[in-house]
């Protein structure tokens, strides 16, 4: 198990170098030139080098990726005499737009992003699993039928459709709730969530649609395999045959997908935060993005991919506690 | 300032829409070119709005992204450049809180007077009023002036105007006082006295000293780029707290003493702008002005598509500022390639092009209006645009063949521009008016962020460009040069000058107009220039945009400031019953 453990925690960071390179090389070929836009209109050639040697990006690009690597680990000293930024471990630099540490940007974001996530995956496992197992369970009938289109027609919403459709119909038509705005889970419980509701919805319904399925294909399959007859056989009650031995086998698909999809809103859901104006990491990421700023963006790339490959490792490593079969 | 400072975003479909439903709103004279546009936002402009504020209450702004810089030293965006001097520091030189053309009319601010001009106008000496104090109570000094304008050049300080490094003697290679050197070329003889020596006579220096570049830093509280999160306050509020994209608060700053400010009325106690909103909230939150809203004002410009909501309902519409953002959007030829190197091919363009049909596809007539010249009216007397070029605003279909005809292409020709994705409808209204006479144009759009730089590349740019300008500080100077001087061309990374025009009289009249001492001549003689210039064709202007600002119903004192490209002026703005303003 620990060899399995070391094993694949080298892979993990293999895959986030792979990813940093990757990231890295695509901004080096970009036409764009961050320091230009830093520098504003009617730039001078000689601020225009300055700006860029102040920037690191006059080094070759091994020079300026291996320095971002070691800074990661060592730290890095940004900036000239009285202006340098000293960027301590885990150091992924400083924005370009607003000169702020990317590792605290990130810290910073990240609870908004994680309170979307967490609570919408609650909602979306209740939802679809329910359903899903509901739908199994009673394998062609009208229930059945009724639960499964109403999940394909949920599965066929876009995230930014239900979203526009909640801010429509239960802010600006009915002023139900208000505008979401973003208020932490300490300070005030009862706001967070009243002002998460909306995207909790807007996200849980389309991934609820997607474990619907999943969970139903999962759970008829299992409930077809020969040790559910025999635990049938010996007389144990439906409620033990269906939980203790449909459902825990027939989860391990649905976790695979769980753990993906977790890791992935952990690292910001762009759509949903930016209509509905959280602040969150995929908000930090819109913005980079349209902006240009390469350390913000390396930055949320390496932490979304962080997320999907540990939560991945995660789910691997559950497989052994929800299925026996499984061993390392 | 070039368009890479705005954030107006334009949605294609609805603007469409609108457009050709105010089209039917239009009224008014027949005039040359088709009916006289009515503005149906345009009741508001030279307008105070909502009377005198009373004293006290919150104040807050609404507004769907972060400062791009509040450091005095690298804010060079017009509405950052309100909020920041009108605010948080004061300049040697502001302008005057009033509305229309009075906007433009300098004043002292730190300075007692706008500066005394020796040496032919290549030595300003400056002196501060008594009394200035920060935040903490320590004075304003001569030396924290140079500070600032010292920091400007600093490469880790990117960002901010550079009128102290074009026109300071010896300032060739200096690199900010980060390193412990200093510029000989700013002298502070005592902590009052400031004395700036150029390289060249500058008529104009008090209008760059309203620039944040001539506002105070104190060394001491001077953090590098991390000043940006804070700057220290020597204007009437200082920061609460500053979440970067989230939410600012101001306070008062107990320090500011009205006695020595003529300009900032300081009018609530305390400032909230809340971040990161989306534009359609803004509209419908300030159009409903329910709650706190109705103490609330737009930092984003209303969105086209809200425009209706707005326009139909007078309680609102009366509401609603749209001071003339005063840049130029220009169709802009590639005046050193062929086909484009012939003048008459391009005063083609300039004949063909239905500005109409351009201003339809940004919003209608609400949100910009036709430009008649190069330079936008508040650089003109008035205010106004003269119609320099006298061509019909829905083009002259005729007139242009017969161009092309004597240029030997009678059947046309085919051609691209580039255009931001947010100017996509107005690519395609340029198209078809084009189209009209024969050329036949490729759009090609770029994502916001690219969009500089790949206009920028004059190698590898299409034929056309749609892109503006807008002046710094009511003057031609910052005008007309950025655009039109050859010289400022560079083969990558170039901006201002799209055209890529290089005429050797223009570049002679640019440096005798620069060289003049005597202000209103020198204005007079932009204003020719302009006509010339047009008459040789390298753009064909198309539209001035407005900024259409919303309010709620409980603020009084706010007009669009014209020198700070239609913004809300903060120096005034306030609540009119403070006990309703609480958040």
């Amino acid at each position: 198990m620990i060899l399995y453990l070391g094993r694949r925690l080298l892979g993990v960071l293999g895959v986030l170098l792979a990813i940093a390179a990757v990231t890295f090389t695509i901004f080096y070929v970009l036409p764009s030139d961050p320091a230009a836009a830093a520098c504003g209109k009617a730039c001078s050639d000689e601020r225009l080098e300055a700006i860029r040697a102040h920037m690191g990006l006059d080094a070759p690009l091994w020079r300026q990726f291996a320095d971002f690597v070691t800074g990661i680990f060592t730290g890095r000293t940004m900036g000239t005499g009285q202006y340098a930024l000293r960027c301590d471990f885990p150091c992924l630099g400083y924005s370009y737009e607003n000169s702020e540490n990317v590792w605290d940007l990130l810290v910073d974001r990240l609870p908004v992003s994680a309170s979307l996530a967490v609570g919408a995956a609650v909602l979306w496992l209740a939802l679809g699993l329910t359903a899903g197992v509901t739908a199994a369970l009673r394998k062609d009938t009208l229930t059945d039928r009724v639960l499964m289109v109403g999940a394909v027609a949920a599965a066929s919403l876009p995230v930014y459709f239900t979203a526009v459709l909640l801010i429509y119909g239960l802010i600006r038509l009915t002023g139900l709730l208000p505008y979401p705005q973003y208020v932490s889970l300490t300070s005030d419980p009862l706001g967070w969530a009243s002002n998460l509701i909306l995207p909790w919805v807007a996200l849980a319904v389309l991934y609820a649609a997607m474990y619907a399925r999943q969970s139903r294909s999962s759970m008829i399959e299992s409930m077809a395999e020969p040790y559910i007859r025999t635990a049938r056989a010996k007389g144990l009650p439906r409620r033990t045959v269906v939980v203790k031995h449909g459902l825990r086998a027939g989860m391990t698909p649905v976790l695979t997908l769980f753990g993906m999809d977790l890791g992935g809103l952990l690292a910001g859901a762009v759509i949903t935060e930016s209509l509905f104006g959280l602040p969150g990491v995929g908000r930090l990421f819109y913005g980079a993005l349209t902006s240009g700023d390469q350390p913000v963006i390396l930055g949320v790339t390496l932490l979304a991919a962080t997320f999907i490959v540990v939560a991945n490792l995660a789910v691997d490593l559950l497989y052994a506690v929800v299925d026996p079969r499984v061993r390392y | 300032m070039n368009k890479r400072t705005r954030t107006l975003a334009i949605a294609l479909v609805s603007t469409l829409g609108l457009g050709l439903g105010l089209a039917g709103c239009s009224g008014g004279s027949p005039a040359k070119g088709g009916p006289e546009r009515k503005n149906p936002a345009a009741a508001n402009t030279g307008a105070v709005l909502g009377g005198t504020p009373q004293k006290g209450g919150t104040l807050t702004v609404l507004s769907n992204q972060d400062f791009t810089h509040l450091d005095p030293a690298r804010n060079w965006v017009m509405p950052d450049m309100d909020f920041g001097t009108r605010l948080l520091y004061r300049t040697l030189v502001t302008y005057k809180a009033a509305p229309g053309a009075g906007g433009s009319e300098l004043v002292p601010d730190l300075a007692e007077d706008l500066g005394t001009p020796s040496n032919g106008a290549k030595t300003w000496t400056f002196r501060l009023k008594e009394g200035l104090k920060y935040e903490d109570g320590t004075p304003v000094t001569s030396q924290d002036v140079k500070h600032n304008v010292e920091r400007s050049f600093s490469p880790d300080l990117p960002g901010g105007p550079d009128y102290a490094a074009r026109y300071l003697a010896g300032a060739d290679g200096y690199q900010g006082p980060a390193q412990g050197k200093h510029l000989a070329s700013v002298k502070t003889p005592d902590a009052r006295t400031i004395v700036f020596e150029l390289r060249k006579p500058f008529a104009e220096f008090p209008f760059a000293a309203t620039l944040p570049t001539f506002a105070p830093v104190p060394a001491a509280q001077d953090k590098g780029p991390q000043y940006d999160n804070r700057p220290f306050s020597s204007g009437p509020y200082k920061i609460e707290s500053y979440a970067r994209d989230k939410r600012m608060v101001l306070v008062r700053n107990p320090h500011w003493n009205p006695a020595t400010d003529t300009v900032r009325k300081a009018y609530p106690d305390r400032i909230v702008v809340t971040m990161g909103l989306k534009g359609n909230q803004i509209d419908d939150r300030l159009i409903s002005s329910a709650g706190t809203d109705a103490s609330s004002v737009a930092w984003a410009a209303l969105r086209p598509e809200s425009t209706p909501k707005v326009l139909t309902k007078p309680e609102v519409r009366a509401r609603l500022l749209a001071e003339s953002s005063s840049c130029t959007e220009m169709v802009q030829m590639h005046t050193g390639r062929a086909p484009f190197d012939d003048p008459k091919v391009r005063k083609a363009v300039q004949y063909a092009l239905d500005r109409e049909a351009v201003i339809t596809a940004n919003g209608g007539p609400a949100l910009n209006d036709p430009a008649t010249a190069a330079m936008p009216g508040s650089l003109f007397e008035g205010g106004k645009q003269p119609d320099t070029l006298g061509i019909p605003l829905s083009g002259d279909v005729e007139k242009a063949k017969q161009l092309l005809k004597e240029a030997g292409k009678p059947d046309g020709f085919a051609t691209s521009i580039t255009v931001s994705t947010n100017d996509k409808g107005i690519a395609e209204a340029v198209q078809q008016s084009l189209g009209r006479v024969g050329i036949k144009v490729t759009i090609e759009t770029v994502d916001p962020s690219a969009f500089y730089d790949t206009i920028g590349d004059t190698r590898n740019r299409t034929d056309l460009v749609y892109t503006g300008w807008c002046p710094d500080y009511p003057s031609g100077s910052t005008f007309l040069p950025f655009v039109f001087d050859g010289r400022y061309i560079k083969e990558k990374g170039n901006s201002g000058n799209h055209s890529l025009f290089r005429d050797d009289a223009t570049m002679k009249r640019m440096d005798e107009i620069a060289a003049m001492s005597d202000g209103a001549a020198a204005n007079k003689a932009w204003q020719e220039l302009d006509g010339q210039i047009l008459a040789k064709a390298p753009v064909a202007p198309a539209s001035v945009e407005r900024k259409p600002l919303l309010i709620g119903t409980n603020i009084a004192g706010a007009f669009g400031h014209t020198s700070y490209g239609g913004q809300i002026d903060y120096a005034t703005v306030g609540l009119k019953d403070p006990s309703k303003g609480a958040n």
